[in-house]
């Protein structure tokens, strides 16, 4: 028995040690990383996804969970073969783990990292280094059925989101119906900035509406939305252009979520998308700028298809130039 | 681990046979061995217990030390919107009773119907078929009844009562599909209260010239009744802890309604929301779900305890 006891033990404890030398990160060589190529793309370097091994860790922002899957899924087609997670937990969870925790690799964020957050990075030796990597249009949506808004100026927003019982309490014109409500919940960055741009920072009187609703989970908001005429809510412009068939969106103050409009920046509800991640991280796991890099190189590509817009040429070049800072030296 | 303990009492059993008690049941050193270990067991299960409630309690001080929280105001507050300082758990409350009592209200008649037909009237045949058909129905993931809840039920609530008046979110739907849920658990257990009627008490019934339906209504259920109070009872309980399909369907907002066609998020749903990764660790929100969770605790074990009372006293009827 105690022969049995032995083996048992020696076979996990060789188990553990290998399972511990695969997960950690293969040393680089000198000469530089292997999945650098000859030549540059915007000014990076031009990254083989076959070379790339190594598991990447992000999280955060439900908004920026359809690009960066979009980006992970080409990443993968064009061979990348490690393991890369994404997890939909709202920008404020992605930053917690990204600075608190410190378990993930990059953090996916709808809105600017905040200071409290900066200095929780700082304590465990991380500085956050931002990534902008396109332009979200919040989406104020309603169903399908509903056919008497089309238009909201930013007062009656407020109204319809906060004290307001029914639709004819925003605006006499429209039905004596109670409002049910669909936001986003509060750890997300879609809701703080929604709080933000609409209260003035507040969140109380977004969180005292009556008949609220609050997830994290997009989908589960587009399904109470598409349910009744008198459902209304918002969330990243990504949901809607998936859900197109059974939601209309509201323009702001007369202005539509159109490329143009966003472009030009008279769309109000217009915000910026980012990737946080640290130049440490990205020099010891090496798949991290990899991916980073990829995904600054060709975002451009595929961020119309996923439902967003894509950020001003300078907005990527300053999260290029960042990235060479980062890994200068190393290649 | 097993094999470590089969080969230890294989051990055991070589020494007895060395020693030779042919009758002795006082020298045998492996029972004390084998007692000792199965004691442990359960001495384990009973240790994750006290663990639960040590976490839970310690946990839920967090939050009610907190200076925002009172604890007359968390039991009698009627808004629940922890991020702006609102601690009311009635709505959580009140939804979680809704579903509750509605699952009771469907799976209550209909499991004792089940019993009745099963011990009373169905033939061997019949009873075949239809206690494994039960069995399945226990054995499906509640995720699933949670999907069956959003893309079955609500729907057809909506066709039959309007869909103006049952939202897409709803606790009634919730609340059926948890009865459904429940139903095997209370035939089971009504079964073998009622089966556990001494048979002279229907034949004595038979021989006043009762007929079938009057023996077993007004005989055996009243016989069985403490029996079936306690099924009630520890299906409430199961039905109170319920989470997936309330998290799936009654709603994501906590509301205070009596109307089962509206929203409203029960306690088990809003730990689910908070807990899925969507707040920080030390804030007040997250902590609020070990106070909820300890509530719950709290409900349960004592419905547990009621129901075990009341079958202590139906077993002394008939000892």
């Amino acid at each position: 028995m105690k022969k049995v006891l032995v083996a048992t033990m020696l076979a996990l404890a060789v188990a553990s040690l290998y399972a511990g030398g695969k997960s950690e990160q293969a040393p680089q060589t000198q000469s530089g990383l292997a999945w650098v190529e000859d030549g540059t793309l915007h000014g990076l370097p031009l990254v083989n996804p076959l070379k790339v091994s190594g598991n990447i860790i992000t999280a955060g922002s439900s908004t920026v969970y359809p690009l960066s899957e979009r980006m992970a899924e080409r990443f993968k087609e064009e061979g990348y073969g490690g393991l890369i997670t994404i997890d939909s937990i709202g920008s404020g969870a992605g930053f917690e783990r990204f600075t608190v925790a410190g378990e993930t690799d990059i953090a996916n964020a709808s809105r600017a990292i905040k200071t409290k957050e900066m200095d929780a990075a700082k304590a465990i030796g991380r500085t956050p280094i931002q990534f902008r990597v396109g332009t979200d249009a919040l989406a104020v949506v309603v169903s399908k059925q509903n056919t008497f808004a089309k238009n909201v100026t930013k007062d009656e927003l407020a109204k319809l989101f906060s004290t307001a019982a029914t639709w004819k309490d925003v605006n006499p014109a429209w039905p004596n119906e109670p409002i049910q409500r669909f936001i986003p919940g509060t750890d997300s960055g879609t809701f703080d900035y929604f709080a933000e741009e609409v209260f003035a920072s507040n969140p109380e009187p977004l969180l005292s509406a009556k008949n609220l609703q609050l997830s994290e989970d997009d989908n589960i908001l587009v399904q109470g939305i598409k349910g009744s005429p008198y459902a209304v809510g918002f969330f990243g412009y990504a949901y809607y252009a998936e859900n197109e068939a059974a939601l209309n969106i509201l323009s702001i103050n007369g202005v539509e979520a159109v490329k143009e409009n966003v472009d030009n920046n008279t769309y109000p509800l217009a915000r910026p998308l980012f990737l946080y991640s640290d130049a440490q991280v990205m020099r010891t796991k090496s798949q991290v700028a990899a991916f980073i890099d990829f995904y600054l190189s060709y975002v451009n590509e595929e961020i119309v298809k996923v439902g967003y817009f894509p950020a001003s040429e300078s907005d990527l070049d300053t999260g290029r130039k960042l990235w060479l800072e980062a890994m200068q030296g190393t290649y | 681990m097993v094999c470590g303990l089969f080969s230890s009492i294989k051990v055991l059993h070589m020494m007895h046979n060395v020693t030779k008690h042919p009758f002795g049941k006082k020298h045998r050193p492996h029972e004390v061995v084998i007692e000792t270990l199965l004691f442990l067991f359960a001495l384990f299960s009973i240790l994750i217990t006290l663990g639960i409630a040590i976490i839970l309690i310690r946990e839920s001080f967090l939050f009610f030390s907190d200076p925002k929280v009172d604890l007359i105001g968390f039991l009698t507050g009627k808004v629940w919107q922890p991020m702006i300082g609102l601690f009311g758990f009635l709505p959580l409350l009140n939804a979680t009773l809704t579903t509750s009592i509605i699952a009771m209200l469907l799976g209550l008649p209909l499991g004792l119907f089940v019993a009745i037909y099963l011990s009373e009237y169905a033939s061997d045949r019949v009873r075949g078929f239809l206690k494994p058909t039960l069995e399945v129905l226990a054995g499906i993931p509640t995720i699933v009844y949670g999907y069956f809840a959003l893309t079955f039920m609500t729907p057809m609530l909506r066709s039959l009562f309007g869909e103006s008046r049952v939202e897409i979110y709803n606790t009634a739907s919730a609340g059926l599909v948890i009865g459904i849920l429940v139903l095997p658990m209370i035939a089971t257990m009504a079964e073998d209260a009622i089966t556990s009627v001494p048979k002279e008490l229907r034949l004595a019934a038979y021989a006043l010239g009762g007929t079938s339906i009057e023996t077993t209504f007004k005989v055996v259920i009243p016989a069985a009744l403490s029996g079936l109070s306690a099924t009630f009872l520890l299906a409430l309980s199961r039905a109170i802890g319920e989470t997936m399909v309330v998290a799936l369907a009654a709603g994501a907002g906590p509301n205070l309604t009596a109307n089962p066609f509206r929203a409203a998020e029960t306690i088990t749903g809003y730990i689910v929301r908070i807990s899925g990764g969507d707040v920080s660790y030390n804030s007040v929100d997250y902590n609020s779900i070990f106070a909820l969770g300890l509530v719950l605790f709290v409900i349960t074990f004592t419905l547990n305890l009621i129901s075990r009372k009341i079958s202590n006293i139906f077993h002394q009827e008939y000892d």
